[in-house]
């Protein structure tokens, strides 16, 4: 009887898919406390200060109630940050997924936030979108739906970049919320 | 029996091609054959540290992944060690360790980095590691395996696989293989474990992330500034300088590292030198759209003024700039090396049983 071969990674399974994988949505946002998780990505704090503007001046939201940095963009977000947004706001716009390990990481995010009851919109650029899979099938949450934008972020000027947040805007709303026609 | 006297007679070619092509079909392999790893195989291995097989040696908090002994022993032999060279690894490994980047997002960055390694010590010759001709590969089964061997434990138990959680643009060539000895015979200085606190005749490991390498080619000069000033020239390209600083290194060559020992030159004041002397003007920068520094990150600024000079290196500390001596004493040609973060500027000893 020859020797097993042994398995070098030492793989436990992925997380088992759960049903409750996002949290409850409203039907809009109005009234909803805005919150905004920069992952320090350039242009990322410009793309999130836009939409939360827009979120407000638009679609009724009562206004950007917390705004963060992440410390390290490239781990998930800690839980005491996740408490403050919980406490703070109804919905949490974060990204922009914009180099290997931020992209997989706010996606992890926004998995976090969702299983904590916090309705989130990730954003992630096209050219990252089998690393973000990959993470969320990781987190038992494959499929999770997030914002697409066209890479790269990192090169537009500030008007476009304000342009970029108006062409997301809608796909957000339809994120953040159980409106008709939302997909997900 | 020596393989040599079973090879004819009882190894079985097929036997091992079937195991080789199950590890393919497992996902294990970076491309090469792999050694399939058994039991008594990884105990060999094991045998020769006394590390416990459960320890943890490095975790990915992002992929909920961790690295023990044991998982480094199987990759190691399948990446084709032999068992006495796992102290080596194990060491290389906690060395990489020690670099902030390889906690975070380093493995998985667009960048592709790739791991230097630098042996020092009575191991290099008690093991066979290349530290003289075609340092940086390949050629040398202990240099190409134990550099090996950090790839596969990244991708095997870290999980960063290419195309998945692995994001390389186009990586770093020479990607899990650059492992060296440093020529310690030929280099006129202490050794570059030495100058990190390890006693002489112990051996050590130091290791960092590459961004990229490329070579100096200088052997018409005997002026060790005009030699330095070749060197700065490299080490402040714009290339690879994104932040607003970027620490570097310099596999030198016998030759080089003699020249400049020579003229008077130790470790301290070659980096000192190239300090102060390695970097680009402000119009310089801004052909390239990085002369503008607001936050860390190099963007197109408006050029002014335009002729102040921007230093590169963050300092002249050693884990600023990691000097090595390395390779045949045949040509002057050396190795700048661009690191990718920072470097901790330690050496990890090799703990043999």
């Amino acid at each position: 009887m020859p020797n097993a071969i042994l398995d070098p990674t030492g793989r436990k399974q992925d997380a088992a898919p759960t049903e409750a994988q996002r949290a409850p949505r409203r039907p809009d946002l109005t009234g909803a406390r805005i919150g905004l998780l920069d992952n320090t990505k350039h242009n990322a704090a410009l793309l999130l200060r836009e939409i939360g503007k827009l979120l407000v001046s638009e679609h009724g939201a009562a206004e950007v109630t917390e705004v963060q940095t992440k410390k390290v963009f490239s781990l998930p977000v800690p839980d005491d940050v996740v408490t403050t947004y919980l406490r703070e706001c109804d919905a949490v716009v974060t990204g922009v997924g914009d180099c290997g390990s931020c992209s997989a990481a706010s996606t992890a995010d926004g998995i976090v936030f969702e299983r904590s009851g916090l309705p989130a919109a990730v954003i992630c650029t096209d050219a990252f979108v089998v690393t973000a899979n990959k993470m969320a099938e990781m987190r038992g949450a494959p499929g999770y739906p997030y914002v697409v934008t066209e890479h790269p972020v990192a090169v537009l000027t500030e008007e476009q970049v304000q342009q970029r947040a108006r062409k997301l805007l809608p796909e957000i709303v339809a994120l953040l919320t159980d409106a008709p026609g939302n997909a997900q | 029996m020596t393989h040599e006297d079973v090879a004819t007679t009882e190894l079985d070619p097929d036997a091992a091609r079937d195991a080789i092509e199950h590890c393919y079909e497992q996902g294990w392999s970076d491309g090469l054959p792999v050694i399939p790893a058994s039991r008594p195989a990884v105990d060999e291995f094991l045998a020769t540290t006394d590390r416990k097989p459960d320890e943890v040696i490095g975790r990915l908090p992002q992929l909920e992944r961790e690295v023990t002994v044991e998982l480094a022993a199987i990759n190691a032999v399948m990446a084709g060690c032999k068992p006495e060279y796992f102290p080596v690894v194990l060491a290389a490994w906690d060395a990489l360790m020690l670099e902030r980047a390889t906690g975070g997002g380093g493995w998985q960055s667009t960048s592709g980095p790739a791991p230097l390694i630098v042996v020092n010590g009575p191991v290099r010759n008690d093991l066979g590691f290349n530290s003289t001709g075609g340092v940086f590969g390949p050629g040398f089964r202990a240099n190409a395996t134990v550099a090996r061997a950090i790839g596969l434990i990244v991708r095997n138990a870290f999980g960063v696989h290419p195309h998945e959680l692995e994001q390389a643009t186009q990586g770093l060539p020479g990607r899990w293989s650059i492992c060296l000895g440093e020529n310690e015979e030929e280099s006129p200085w202490p050794s570059l474990a030495s100058e990190a606190g390890i006693p002489d005749g112990s051996s050590a490991v130091s290791a960092t992330l590459l961004r990229t390498c490329e070579f100096v080619d200088n052997r018409h000069t005997s002026s060790a500034e005009q030699l330095l000033g070749d060197f700065a020239d490299t080490i402040g390209r714009s290339g690879a300088w994104i932040f607003r600083n970027a620490a570097a290194g310099v596999i030198f060559c016998p030759e080089h590292a003699q020249l400049l020992a020579d003229s008077g030159y130790d470790r301290a004041s070659v980096r000192a030198w190239l300090a102060e002397h390695s970097g680009r003007t402000t119009a310089q920068l801004a052909l390239a759209g990085k002369d503008h520094c607001p936050k860390g990150l190099r963007l197109p600024g408006d050029g002014e003024p335009a002729g102040e000079f921007q230093r590169i290196l963050p300092g002249a500390d050693p884990s600023n700039l990691l000097i090595a001596v390395a390779g045949a004493r045949n040509a002057g040609i050396s190795m700048v090396v661009r690191i990718f973060a920072d470097w901790s500027g330690a050496a990890v000893p090799v703990a043999a049983k």
